[in-house]
């Protein structure tokens, strides 16, 4: 009897939690799924259409193109993008001398709007007066590269603006970092490890979880990568740095909702199937 | 006591979901009416010369009765925030045109809007000064008016710099040959950022002076064309590659129209593709957006090099959706009324330019007209010959001319595609619309 008044209470005291889940994930989640199947423009009642606006979807050339850019920026985020976070963490682990400035400077990109730091970087790769190609001048006169607006040139100016700032999952293993035990260190130590070994066979394994975690949250970031692209190339030169979240705006604005809710439902696919490889992969959650 | 204490906690979690969840209130105050209409006319906009001075005109005029205030919106986003605001059902009183696509499969289906027939037809000063043609556009079917229609004709030319460029006759009398010839090593102003606006008026002339093109763009504003492989538009984005490869701007790739008027007022572009309402930036007072040695007076205006002038009769003015409450809904009609006056049309096209085809004009307004050197030499430029056509942007749908065209030109320009892939892949992007 008292088991049963408690669980009324658990339950009452978890309904705001599960309002909030109802109203703004499964209700959306639900929607998004059902009229993905449907020709729908937003304002008229939705027709079903059964699965034209996915096989539209995978018959278009920009979709494919989005989906060939996926992947190499989720290879690029997954490998390079952690692996200079993660080293970046393993150093500031170290404690070097100004550490914290780093780490300070580190930081900054993530208090900047991605908006802002989108317009920074138009400045910064302006063929005319950007710092780069002038810096680039200097050694070569001749050079005259549009990075946002020329082939191949704009899908690597995009992987830049993004690649080198890790600071999430550099925060994620530094903290799992300082989590392990110093004895554990010690005892190493004494048994004749040496730094290297200490990082590679210690510190990396005992990062493991942090770093897969990283890695998730690095590749479903550029599965709904948007703001970066529309304010700098559109998803151009073409659909050079075409990705998803641009044709589902593109979608809307031309008010395909089913088309642009098939879109989203493939970004929530494709994010559920990154989180289930790299659980696989890394084994996260297993007790060693 | 904790069982009550533990409803409260539950009670208080609950309804702080729904904080600020409330709906949005109509400002109203010493029996003002207020509204709030987003606007991109605003800021560095060069339409806001004219716009914001006419709202603050209306606000005073009507002090003890409306306000309207304006949010302000960047141009390119204005289509979107409109479509966005009609889907949460919260359109503002006064829509100034918008996404024609979504205007004509939605809004117009839909009967959305306010009929303003019965306001053009009740307002003598207004039935008179509207332009017939744009009239018949705007009505549909049952006879209701959608959106207001034009009033005044503007046709959209160029400025040259007649410093570093000196066409030995009227640009207007030249063939396209005969104009490329005449460019030398000058540059145009091209963009291809944001909607690629000066480009797209000059593909729109080069598609014009090819054989069948202004029957083509005339056709085009009501039916949207989606096929592009045909030869007036594979030779037209051929000429307009190879122009473009040889006389554009250095800054073209990527390049907003701020880069573009940056560009022709620093001397580094001679000729820029652009309707009247840029005039007022050549004048003085305006001295502040030159530089390099650039000179307002310098500029000279023309239309496009086979008599081919842009100017969209066929288009949508502002509109009023409908439901409005009613004070709402007399703020708009009042404010329809207010810049439809004789005086407001007449500062309207001094600032920025066109002709009032059906409104005598003052003489107080003739005066003034010939200090508007560039506005006259534009208008003068058309004449009974001339060819005017729409728009490449009304012959189009919307995401083909706000997003497709302006993203594919830095591969044409760069020599990437070719002409033939430029108008297939258009043409690709067009029907997958449909």
């Amino acid at each position: 009897m008292s088991k049963n008044r408690n669980l009324k209470w658990i339950y009452l005291f978890l309904a705001p939690s599960i309002i909030i889940f109802a109203m703004f994930y499964l209700v959306p989640i639900i929607t998004l799924f059902s009229t993905s199947l449907t020709k729908w423009d937003g304002f008229n009642e939705p027709k079903f259409i059964g699965l034209d606006n996915y096989i539209k979807l995978f018959t278009q050339d920009s979709f494919l193109i989005s989906l060939k850019n996926l992947a190499y920026w989720g290879i690029i985020a997954g490998t390079l993008h952690v692996g200079f976070a993660v080293l970046i963490a393993f150093l500031l682990h170290k404690k070097p001398f100004g550490w914290k400035f780093v780490r300070s400077v580190y930081m900054i990109p993530n208090i900047i709007s991605v908006a802002a730091w989108a317009m920074i970087y138009r400045f910064f790769f302006n063929n005319d007066f950007g710092i780069l190609n002038n810096l680039i001048r200097k050694l070569n006169p001749d050079f005259n590269v549009n990075w946002f607006f020329e082939s191949p040139f704009a899908f690597w100016a995009i992987t830049l603006t993004w690649l080198f700032y890790g600071v999430i999952v550099t925060l994620i293993v530094f903290n799992e970092l300082m989590s392990i035990s110093p004895d554990i260190h010690e005892a190493a130590k004494i048994d004749g490890a040496n730094e290297w070994q200490i990082t590679t066979k210690i510190n990396l394994p005992l990062c493991k979880n942090a770093i897969a975690t990283g890695i998730i949250l690095s590749i479903t970031s550029r599965i709904a990568m948007y703001e970066t692209i529309a304010l700098t190339t559109r998803g151009g030169p073409g659909d050079d740095t075409m990705n998803i979240p641009i044709i589902l705006v593109n979608a809307i604005n031309d008010m395909n909702y089913g088309y642009a809710n098939a879109s989203a439902v493939m970004m929530f696919l494709f994010g559920i199937m990154v989180l289930v490889i790299i659980n696989k992969l890394f084994g996260i959650n297993k007790e060693h | 006591m904790r069982k009550y204490f533990a409803l409260i906690a539950i009670t208080c979690l609950t309804s702080s979901l729904f904080v600020g969840c409330s709906g949005e209130e109509k400002v109203s105050s010493n029996g003002v009416t207020e509204i709030t209409i987003p606007h991109y006319k605003v800021g560095q906009n060069v339409g806001a010369k004219f716009f914001v001075p006419q709202v603050e005109r209306f606000n005073t005029l009507h002090a003890d009765k409306y306000k309207i205030n304006i949010e302000e919106l960047p141009q390119d986003g204005y289509n979107d925030k409109i479509k966005q605001l009609a889907q949460q059902n919260k359109l503002p009183a006064l829509v100034e045109a918008g996404d024609t696509d979504w205007i004509n499969s939605y809004i117009i289906p839909n009967k959305k809007y306010y009929d303003l027939s019965d306001f053009i037809s009740s307002n003598e000063h207004i039935s008179n000064v509207v332009i017939e043609e744009s009239l018949q556009y705007n009505t549909q079917e049952d006879g209701s008016v959608s959106t207001f229609p034009r009033t005044s004709s503007r046709p959209i030319g160029l400025f040259y710099n007649s410093t570093l460029y000196t066409p030995e006759k009227p640009i207007r009398d030249m063939s396209v040959d005969e104009f490329v010839q005449s460019l030398g090593d000058n540059k145009l102003a091209f963009i291809t950022g944001e909607n690629a606006w000066t480009t797209m008026l000059f593909y729109t002339s080069l598609i014009a002076n090819e054989e069948g093109g202004v029957e083509l763009l005339n056709s085009g504003a009501k039916d949207k064309i989606t096929d592009f492989n045909n030869d007036i538009f594979i030779n037209a984005t051929t000429k307009l590659q190879e122009i473009a490869m040889s006389n554009g701007s250095s800054n073209m790739l990527g390049a907003a129209y701020a880069d573009a008027a940056n560009s022709f007022m620093s001397k580094n572009s001679a000729i820029i593709f652009n309707g009247s309402w840029m005039g007022s930036d050549f004048e003085q007072g305006s001295e502040d957006k030159w530089s390099n040695g650039f000179d307002g007076t310098q500029v000279v205006s023309d239309i496009y090099p086979g008599n081919v002038a842009i100017d969209t009769i066929q288009a949508i003015g502002w509109w009023i959706p409908d439901g409005l409450p009613e004070d709402e809904l007399e703020v708009a009609l009042a404010f329809l009324e207010f810049i439809n006056t004789p005086e407001e049309l007449e500062a309207y096209v001094l600032q920025e330019g066109g002709v009032l085809p059906n409104l005598e004009m003052s003489e107080a307004f003739k005066e003034k007209q010939k200090e508007r050197v560039l506005i006259n030499q534009l208008n003068s430029s058309v004449t009974s010959e001339t060819h005017i056509v729409p728009t490449f942007e009304y012959i189009v749908h919307n995401s083909i001319s706000q997003e497709e065209f302006g993203k594919l030109l830095p591969k044409l320009f760069d020599g990437s595609i070719t002409p033939e892939e430029f108008c297939a892949t258009l043409t690709e992007k067009a029907q997958s619309i449909e």
